[in-house]
Formats: C-alpha cells, sequence, structure tokens
C-alpha cells in the first residue's frame, strides 16, 4: 500500500513539474473560461428577450442559470478533455520505457497492479486538482446569480468521472506501447470512438442501437449535467476505469512473457 | 562459502524462433564477484532480465536467494538490485530524492530510509551531488547513480549490466574498484565483455556464447589455462622445412605466422635446447627465440568461436 502512494505521489509531482501538463491545464482554462462567458452573455440575452417579450405576465421568470449557462460549458469542458487528456496520459508507462527508467519500477517488489493503481492514483489526485480549479468558474458567479448547487455539484463529479475514466483509457494505451505518441493517438481513436458511437445507435434500431447507446460515453455523461446522477451511469464509468486498469495489467504481465 | 545466492538450473528462453538462452546451468555463491562474459549478443542481458524478474523463462529452473523467481517474484525482487546497460535515472530528480523514491518502492522502512539513502551515496562516491539534478550530472555520476539504486535497499544480490561501457578510463578504474568492494557484503554477477576487467573484479568466470555456457571456471583456473597454452617464437634468416622442423623431439604443432614459425611445445618435452644447437650447426641463423603466452582474450576468442556441439560445456571447479 506504502508503494502505490509513493508512486502516486512521484507521478502527481511529476505531472505538475512538467511543462506539458501546465501547457494543457492552461489550454484547458483558457477555452472554457471563454466558454463560460459567452455562455453568460447568451444567458444575459435570453433573460432580456423574455422579460422585453412579456411572457409570463407581471410575474418576470427567471431563466435556469445552470441549465442554460453552467451545464453547456460542462459539456463543452468535456470535449477539451477528451482532446488534451491522451496528452497527458500518453507519458504514464510509455514514457517510462522509452527513457530507459522502466526497469528501475519493474525490478523493484512491486505486483504491475501496485504500479498500474500507484500511476492511476497520482493521475486522479491531479484530474481532482483539475475538475476542483474548473469550479471556480461557476463560484465566482455566486454574488450574482443563484445556480442550482445540486445540478453544479452532479455536473462537476460527472466531469470528474468522465476524466477518471479517460484516463483509465490512456494508461491502458500507455502501458501497451514504449512510445508515447502512439499511445496519445490510440487513446484519442479510442475515447473518440466511445463518445460518438452513440449516433450509430441512433440510427440502429433494436437490441443492436441500445448497445451501442449504452456503451457511449456522452449519454453517460449527459445525465450528471442535468443534475441525475444514477446507479447506471456511475456503474459505467467505474466500469470503463476498471476494464483500462485491468487492461494496462494484462499488458505488463504479457510482457515478463513476451520480452 | 558455500551458500549458493543464485541458482540457474537448465534454463532456456526463445524469443520467437530465437533461441537466446539454451539450457544454461550457473550458480553464485555468498560473497562472490562473478563475472558473466560474452561477446554481444550472446545472451548476458537476457539471462539478466529474466534474474531480476523483468522476464520470464521459457523452461529451467531460477533460485534467488533460495526463492524460485516463479513462485516468489514479489520477495525475489525485494533481494535483487539490477542495474541495466543503460541505468534507469530519472533526470528531473536530485540524487537524493531518486535513491529515496527507489528506497522506499522497495520496502526500505521510513525510519531507516534516510539512512540507506546515505549509505549508498557514501559507498558511491555521491554524497558530495546529492542535491543535483541527475540530468546535470556526468555520464560516470549517472552511472554511479545506476549502481546506487540497486544497492539502496541492501539486496544480497547485485545484478550488473555492462557497467563500464563509455566512461572514460579513470571512471572505468573507480567503478571497478567500486564493484570489487560490493563483493563480500553483496554477491555480484557482473557482465562484460572487456576481459581485464573480469582480471580485476571477479573471483569467478562464466562464460557465454549462443545462449550457452562454455566455460565456468576460477579467475585461477583460467590463468592456468592460459600458461598451459604456451608457444615458442622463431625467427631464422634461412628457416628449415617444416618437415625437419617437425621431426624434432617435443614439437608438437607448427605453425608459420609471416618470417616467424610458432613452435608449440609438448608438455613432457621442451625443445627449445634442440632447436638452438641445430640452429647453430646447420647454420639456419637464429634471429629470435621467445615464448608466447595465449593472452586471456585469445582463450576467449578460442572458447567463443568453437563450432557448437554436441556438448561442448566444460566446467571445471
Amino acid at each position: 500500500m506504502r508503494a502505490i502512494f509513493t508512486i502516486a505521489f512521484r507521478e502527481w509531482r511529476t505531472l505538475f513539474q512538467s511543462p506539458l501538463a501546465w501547457t494543457l491545464l492552461a489550454v484547458l482554462f483558457a477555452i472554457s473560461a471563454y466558454l463560460f462567458n459567452s455562455m453568460i452573455h447568451y444567458y444575459n440575452q435570453l433573460q432580456m428577450q423574455i422579460r422585453m417579450s412579456g411572457y409570463g405576465g407581471d410575474q418576470i421568470q427567471e431563466l435556469p442559470f445552470t441549465e442554460v449557462a453552467i451545464s453547456p460549458m460542462l459539456g463543452n469542458t468535456a470535449i477539451i478533455l477528451l482532446l488534451i487528456m491522451p496528452m497527458i496520459t500518453m507519458r504514464l508507462i510509455a514514457d517510462e520505457k522509452r527513457r530507459d527508467t522502466w526497469p528501475a519500477l519493474a525490478c523493484s517488489p512491486l505486483s504491475p497492479m501496485q504500479i498500474i493503481l500507484g500511476k492511476y492514483l497520482g493521475l486522479l489526485l491531479f484530474l481532482l486538482v483539475t475538475v476542483l480549479l474548473l469550479s471556480l468558474l461557476p463560484l465566482s458567479i455566486m454574488p450574482y446569480a443563484s445556480p442550482d448547487m445540486g445540478q453544479v455539484i452532479s455536473g462537476f463529479l460527472g466531469l470528474f468521472l468522465l476524466a477518471a475514466s479517460f484516463g483509465a483509457v490512456g494508461l491502458a494505451a500507455s502501458s501497451s506501447t514504449d512510445n508515447p505518441i502512439v499511445a496519445s493517438v490510440s487513446t484519442f481513436g479510442i475515447l473518440l470512438g466511445l463518445w460518438i458511437i452513440s449516433w450509430m445507435g441512433g440510427e440502429i434500431s433494436g437490441s443492436a442501437g441500445a448497445i451501442f447507446s449504452y456503451l457511449s460515453l456522452i449519454d453517460h455523461y449527459q445525465p450528471f449535467l442535468s443534475g441525475v446522477i444514477s446507479s447506471t451511469d456511475l456503474f459505467y464509468f467505474i466500469l470503463l476505469s476498471v476494464a483500462g486498469l485491468l487492461f494496462a495489467r494484462q499488458r505488463l504481465m504479457a510482457e515478463r512473457i513476451n520480452g | 562459502m558455500s551458500e549458493k545466492m543464485i541458482e540457474i538450473l537448465g534454463l532456456s528462453r526463445r524469443f520467437g524462433q530465437t533461441q537466446a538462452l539454451d539450457n544454461i546451468n550457473l550458480e553464485v555463491n555468498r560473497g562472490e564477484v562473478m563475472g558473466f562474459l560474452g561477446p554481444n549478443g550472446a545472451g548476458k542481458t537476457t539471462a539478466m532480465r529474466i534474474l531480476s524478474g523483468l522476464l520470464s523463462p521459457s523452461s529451467g529452473h531460477v533460485r534467488v536467494a533460495g526463492m524460485d523467481i516463479l513462485n516468489e517474484p514479489i520477495k525475489v525482487r525485494q533481494s535483487i538490485g539490477f542495474l541495466p546497460e543503460t541505468p534507469p535515472i530519472y533526470g528531473e530528480m536530485t540524487v537524493r530524492e531518486y535513491l529515496t523514491y527507489l528506497a522506499s518502492l522497495r520496502g526500505v522502512g521510513k525510519g531507516a530510509l534516510k539512512q540507506s539513502v546515505n549509505d549508498a551515496m557514501d559507498r558511491c562516491g555521491l554524497t558530495a551531488v546529492s542535491h543535483r539534478l541527475l540530468r546535470n550530472l556526468s555520464k560516470g555520476y549517472r552511472q554511479r547513480a545506476g549502481i546506487a539504486q540497486a544497492i539502496v535497499h541492501k539486496p544480497d544480490i547485485v545484478i550488473l549490466d555492462e557497467p563500464t561501457v563509455g566512461l572514460d578510463p579513470i571512471q572505468i578504474r573507480e567503478i571497478r574498484k567500486l564493484i570489487r568492494e560490493l563483493g563480500g557484503e553483496h554477491s555480484v554477477l557482473l557482465s562484460t565483455h572487456i576481459l581485464p576487467e573480469v582480471q580485476m573484479t571477479c573471483d569467478r568466470v562464466s562464460v557465454i556464447n549462443n545462449g550457452r555456457i562454455v566455460a565456468q571456471d576460477t579467475l585461477a583456473g583460467l590463468e592456468a589455462r592460459q600458461k598451459a597454452a604456451k608457444g615458442l617464437r622463431f625467427v631464422w634468416d634461412n628457416p628449415p622445412d617444416d618437415a625437419t622442423l617437425q621431426s624434432i623431439p617435443g614439437v608438437a604443432e607448427l605453425q608459420t605466422d609471416g618470417d616467424a614459425k610458432l613452435i608449440i611445445p609438448n608438455k613432457n618435452q621442451d625443445p627449445r635446447a634442440e632447436l638452438v644447437k641445430r640452429s647453430v650447426e646447420n647454420n639456419w641463423g637464429l634471429l629470435e627465440l621467445r615464448p608466447v603466452e595465449h593472452s586471456l582474450e585469445e582463450i576467449f576468442v578460442q572458447l567463443t568461436t568453437m563450432e557448437p556441439q554436441g556438448n561442448n560445456t566444460e566446467v571445471s571447479q
């Protein structure tokens, strides 16, 4: 257990020490903030139009701020994450192999699962910090608007779970190669595939369509943004993460056999 | 001096069609420095990767510190320190951070951590650079850091894969001295293709070629072979024909090397006096006579270029 935390802590530090992670975070925050800002403008416009139209009579209707501004921002942030997560996870294991530091870990008295869990835990800590920092955006509007806190929290929980499952897929890809770029490209391919698979789910009817819909990342993320936390969606993200970790462990074990 | 720290029995390893290791046997006793000698591509690295748990064997048994590597892989790795050919260095860490990180991964308790790291740095001469980033250190220091990470958890067995490659002569000398010092406390398996290195550092030697152990001997044994393989080099102004030379008692073998004749004497009969006497009598004009010793290099080349035969494994202890 101590070894897992040792690896996790080091991984977390390495991420925050690398210029790549900072650059990616800067891009994520800049674009999310810009999107959030334009959502607020959009909200104000809508609000204005409703008042001018006099709809609702004397009682002036308040538009749901979370629904109009925060949830769409989280939806877009997820797409940016889809683009940058492969670049954050690519180095987890592949880079150790490329830089020949892997034997130092692999010769240590650790099981493959301990190495994988350590790496993953370090990544989760990094993602937790990222999501917490992103939550500053809606918090900054608190004095001026009254977002539905339950829905905001549900949205950010969804974002964290989504990022965590992206991370597990990335870790699986990174453990399968000694080339970080290959890991990054294949992670992106898998994630994008899982993102758009629901488009096919819509086309195909019957049970095949249902399976495609079930596999889709976006179909399980969307409910969180609407404030619905269902066990099906929770289970989906946990399942995807566990599958990623088990695959990575399998790769490391096979490596000893295949050389 | 007979507790076996490494026991390899009938170990084989295949990579697809390639037989990297073919039924090798090897034993390393406690506190001994064993040289693992062979040309590039002979299988040294494969054997070391199997010992350190990076690869699994195709067949055969490997016991380390009395434990089977397949049954107790994690415990085995606790008692092994491995320096691969390229030292596994995290450039963005300082020497102290690096050793502390790896020591704690290898189960050194929190209380003993600082002491273990200090000991390892002290032994490898790293104390003066403990606060510097590894990527800024010279190759020699990085190699030392690599050795330090292999001994930081005080393993019984230290495995070093070509630790002196690419270093300058002064660094090489220092690293060899360090390896020499490691023996006694740790059992060391040292792979190299440099013979003087073996002469300077090892107690025993295994020579591997094409995935097979072709000789295993003490250093004294190898040196004895070196003396046994003595030849005599003659240069004459008007050399006699070969048949005449071969008829002289005591001449076992005759080779021509440019102007010189190389004579391998019979074990029990020294032909030198007779050859000199005849030279004078027949006016051959003796210009040079000197004994030629087979260098270790030649023994090595001889061992590693032998045609693979059914049973070319000589083991003498």
